[in-house]
């Protein structure tokens, strides 16, 4: 089997009764919270540090504390952010421990990005603006800030809701808001200026 | 730097307008706010872009191989936790007895030195391995892990 996305971009959510019964024990149940773990938390992970291999160690690990923690998960409360926040607690103590700029920029197309719009319908040069924007946009959001980057990586990458956000990185839903705004505003700014006077950021 | 609607309306709202997550009342309010601002309505636009940029972004995800290490249950960690235990009580018990049993039934200085010389170096190096061991293991990160 070759590198390949799977399927739908963003993981599925597990259902409440899909946790509840992985916690009791239940094997099939287990393995399809893994499934989903695994690729939500590589994909945190990937946005968080930028290498492919480091955000498939961090994924296994924070899977692996997921797992090891599970009988004290509350099911009825969403698992994902429970776990995005063991991603990221992981990727604080791997930068603290080796004192590194946490964020080296993947190489695109042969490392990580899959630059295919999801969208089959756009015409060749739709979809190479597209691809151009979403290069140029995946750049940027690595030079911005660690607090910025998770941010929008949670919600513009991961789509979670304002309220999982929340906690995940233990803040007020209106700070999710505006800390958000902020980041975007950054992220806009560095685009259009890379533009440099060329198009707008265009509905590729 | 951080930009501002000229009429003083709160841009953060542009941010939750977009992402559905305003109360009906305030959205109802950006709503409106954006019908009479063009600097409003060219931020709203610009920031739809790039979500749709995002949102719309792939990675390459690991193969399934990559994936095959899967985390033990937690009876199977306790079970070896446990297991760990008993072997270990064993080890000492035995070894006491061992030890004691041949104090007593050794005879002379010369016969003691011999068993116990060897016995102690021995113990001693069997306890450098473990101290070296111990740490590592510790810190080993697919300890819990079973391929």
């Amino acid at each position: 089997m070759t590198q390949t996305d799977t399927g739908a971009r963003i993981p599925s959510i597990p259902s409440e009764s899909t946790v509840r019964l992985a916690i009791e024990g239940d094997a099939a149940a287990r393995e399809e919270l893994a499934r989903s773990c695994q690729r939500a938390a590589f994909l945190f992970a990937l946005q968080l540090v930028g290498q492919r291999d480091d955000a498939l160690d961090l994924a296994q690990e924070a899977v692996l504390r997921l797992f090891v923690s599970l009988r004290r998960l509350d099911s009825s409360r969403p698992v994902r952010p429970y776990l995005l926040r063991i991603v990221r607690n992981l990727v604080c103590d791997r930068a603290r421990r080796s004192r590194v700029r946490p964020v080296q920029p993947l190489a695109t197309s042969e490392d990580g990005l899959l630059l295919e719009p999801a969208d089959p319908d756009l015409d060749p040069e739709a979809r190479a603006a597209r691809r151009e924007i979403q290069r140029l946009v995946w750049t940027v959001v690595q030079g911005l800030s660690a607090e910025h980057r998770e941010v929008i990586a949670l919600r513009d990458y991961l789509d979670l809701s304002y309220d999982e956000i929340a906690t995940t990185l233990k803040i007020a839903r209106g700070t999710v808001m505006s800390r958000l705004h902020r980041a975007r505003q950054q992220l806009r700014r560095r685009v259009k200026s890379r533009l440099e006077g060329g198009a707008e950021v265009s509905h590729a | 730097m951080r930009e501002r609607c000229p009429s003083g309306f709160d841009v953060t709202l542009v941010s939750g307008y977009l992402d559905h997550e305003l109360t009906q009342a305030r959205e109802q309010q950006v709503r409106v706010h954006l019908e009479d601002c063009a600097h409003c309505r060219a931020l709203l636009e610009e920031l739809t872009s790039i979500r749709e940029a995002t949102m719309s972004t792939r990675f390459r995800e690991p193969l399934d191989s990559q994936w095959d290490e899967r985390p033990r249950g937690g009876v199977s960690l306790g079970a070896r936790g446990l297991g760990w235990l008993l072997v270990i009580v064993w080890l000492i018990v035995v070894s006491g007895f061992g030890l004691w049993h041949a104090w007593v039934e050794s005879e002379g200085l010369f016969e003691r030195l011999i068993i116990f010389g060897g016995l102690s170096g021995a113990a001693l190096l069997f306890l450098s391995v473990l101290l070296d061991r111990i740490p590592s293991a510790r810190s080993d990160r697919y300890r819990g892990v079973q391929k």
